[in-house]
């Protein structure tokens, strides 16, 4: 079982490098949580009823004080913690999730929810609040990150929940 | 074909399983329903935690599968209860080989479907995203969790599968065999599902899908492996020995008895496994002017009978000549 064996030496191997390295544990294959720290967080805003308006909905380069809404609100808290700045960019779903798919987005908000179709282009964060539509259906609500930027990814999620617990 | 004749009190072979292997029947069927309880509880909870990686996605769908071997084994154990019916004269004991092809069909596609899903993604580079997890109000890494389940799933299946293996050998139980090899196996597939994971967390996005391409082939490779032997068994291949490694010794034996009879001067066997039980066909060439009588016949036929359990049907055709047609080979059986 030739099969076997490489699985057999594959998991000591695992496991010494774990206790090796130690230190960024998920890591980000791309680095995203390191170059955002005390750097720039590039975000994607789509406008959506109460989670992100625009102040002056002129589409393109946004400062930082033509959004708002609860996204934004937390968007902005999460930058704070990070000690980064934010570059907003305004934009549909549909262009901001081709732009996080090709990295040129570190997170994307606009009251999605976890039945959102850009799977495929980025990561979803746990849902972090819920609301109901006019239908009565429960929508529960998330942001989208890079695809396998997992430290960056954890990072957000706490926060989303110590947010959600301190509400 | 040979025709078996209901013949009053003769008995043309073991129609009922004996004491020791209805015993052995007992605990595999115990053991299969507790392998089954096993995986909903495995199954259940790999699910909870699947999230987005492909190798733990690749080791769910296993032990999804792994639900089959003991379905199939607990369903034939039932149907070969049936005697012989008038519509069915060989009996019910080829649903064993029915329910092996089933089991080692659905493996083959779903390993092959598995394989080609972790080498595209492989090929497109989708990085496997995993994110935090609320857990006793902390927020922790669901591929901690993955990691924890997988280990927990990966020692039971192995003492299972041993306890499985001896059985199957009692039973000549090609079904259970084939599922005893892959839960005595199945230890790697955690392992390569912690080990993808863990490549997860170290950043290494590839190496989720190198554990998935691991597990598939592990799983392809079984349903091959199992397709193969199950359809030789349903195309009347010899009879081999619980593991398939080698023809089953009983032929050997049966035809030198049978050569060493004083009114025959050749002897050889066809024997065909039908799940649990052989039908034996033998050709007997008599001696010089010496046409055997009924109770000679019928003596070589009980002696051989009482060899092995297995004989479950057994004739005896005397010819002028073995047929070599139905007999190609120098040899019948057990030499090799």
């Amino acid at each position: 079982m030739r099969c076997q064996r490489l699985v057999a030496g594959l998991l000591p191997a695992v496991l010494l490098f774990l206790a090796g390295c130690g230190t960024a544990f998920p890591a980000d294959p791309e680095g995203t949580l390191e170059r955002v720290q005390g750097g720039t967080l590039r975000v994607g805003a789509s406008i959506n009823g109460e989670w992100v308006e625009f102040s002056s909905p002129s589409g393109g380069d946004l400062r930082d004080g033509d959004v708002q809404g609860r996204d934004a609100d937390l968007v902005r808290g999460f930058a704070e913690q990070l000690g980064a700045d934010i570059e907003w960019v305004a934009g549909t779903e549909q262009v901001l999730a081709e732009e996080i798919k090709h990295g040129d987005l570190d997170l994307v908000v606009g009251g999605l929810d976890d039945k959102t179709p850009w799977v495929t282009h980025a990561g979803l964060t746990r849902p972090y609040a819920e609301s109901e539509d006019q239908r009565g259906k429960l929508h529960k609500h998330v942001m989208l990150v890079p695809l396998g930027e997992n430290a960056f990814l954890l990072e957000l999620d706490r926060y989303l929940m110590a947010a959600k617990e301190s509400r | 074909m040979t025709d078996v004749k209901s013949n009053g009190g003769v008995r043309f072979g073991h129609t009922e399983l004996p004491a020791a292997q209805q015993d052995a029947l007992r605990k595999a069927t115990k053991i299969e329903w507790a392998t089954m309880g096993f995986l909903v509880v495995t199954t259940t909870l790999v699910f909870l935690v699947l999230g987005n990686s492909q190798a733990m996605k690749a080791a769910w769908i296993e032990d999804l599968l792994s639900f089959l071997p003991p379905i199939s084994f607990l369903v034939a154990a039932r149907m070969i209860r049936k005697l012989p019916s008038e519509n069915h004269p060989y009996g019910y004991h080829r649903s064993t080989g029915v329910a092996h092809l089933v089991a080692a069909v659905a493996l083959t596609v779903m390993g092959a479907y598995l394989l080609v899903e972790s080498g595209l993604g492989l090929l497109k580079a989708e990085h496997p995203t995993i994110g935090g997890i609320e857990l006793f109000g902390n927020t922790i890494w669901l591929g901690w969790l993955m990691m924890a389940v997988m280990l927990l799933t990966a020692v039971p299946p192995v003492v299972l599968g041993r306890m499985k293996m001896k059985l199957a050998e009692q039973l000549h139980d090609k079904v259970l065999y084939a599922d005893a090899d892959m839960n005595k196996a199945d230890w790697m597939t955690a392992v390569a599902a912690i080990a993808g994971v863990a490549g997860i967390g170290m950043g290494l996005w590839w190496a989720d899908y190198a554990a998935a391409l691991i597990i598939s082939t592990s799983i392809l490779r079984d349903g091959i492996r199992n397709t193969r032997g199950a359809v030789s068994a349903l195309m009347d291949k010899r009879a081999m020995t619980y593991d398939d490694t080698e023809p089953h010794p009983l032929g050997r034996k049966i035809d030198e008895y049978l050569r060493g009879l004083d009114w025959t001067r050749d002897a050889r066997s066809r024997i065909r496994d039908e799940g649990h039980v052989f039908h034996v066909e033998s050709f007997v060439v008599p001696a010089e002017n010496s046409m055997p009588t009924l109770a000679q016949l019928e003596e070589a036929r009980e002696a051989c009978v009482a060899m092995d359990w297995k004989v479950q049907d057994m004739v005896i055709i005397p010819v002028a000549e073995l047929p070599s047609e139905f007999l190609p080979g120098a040899t019948s059986g057990g030499e090799h």
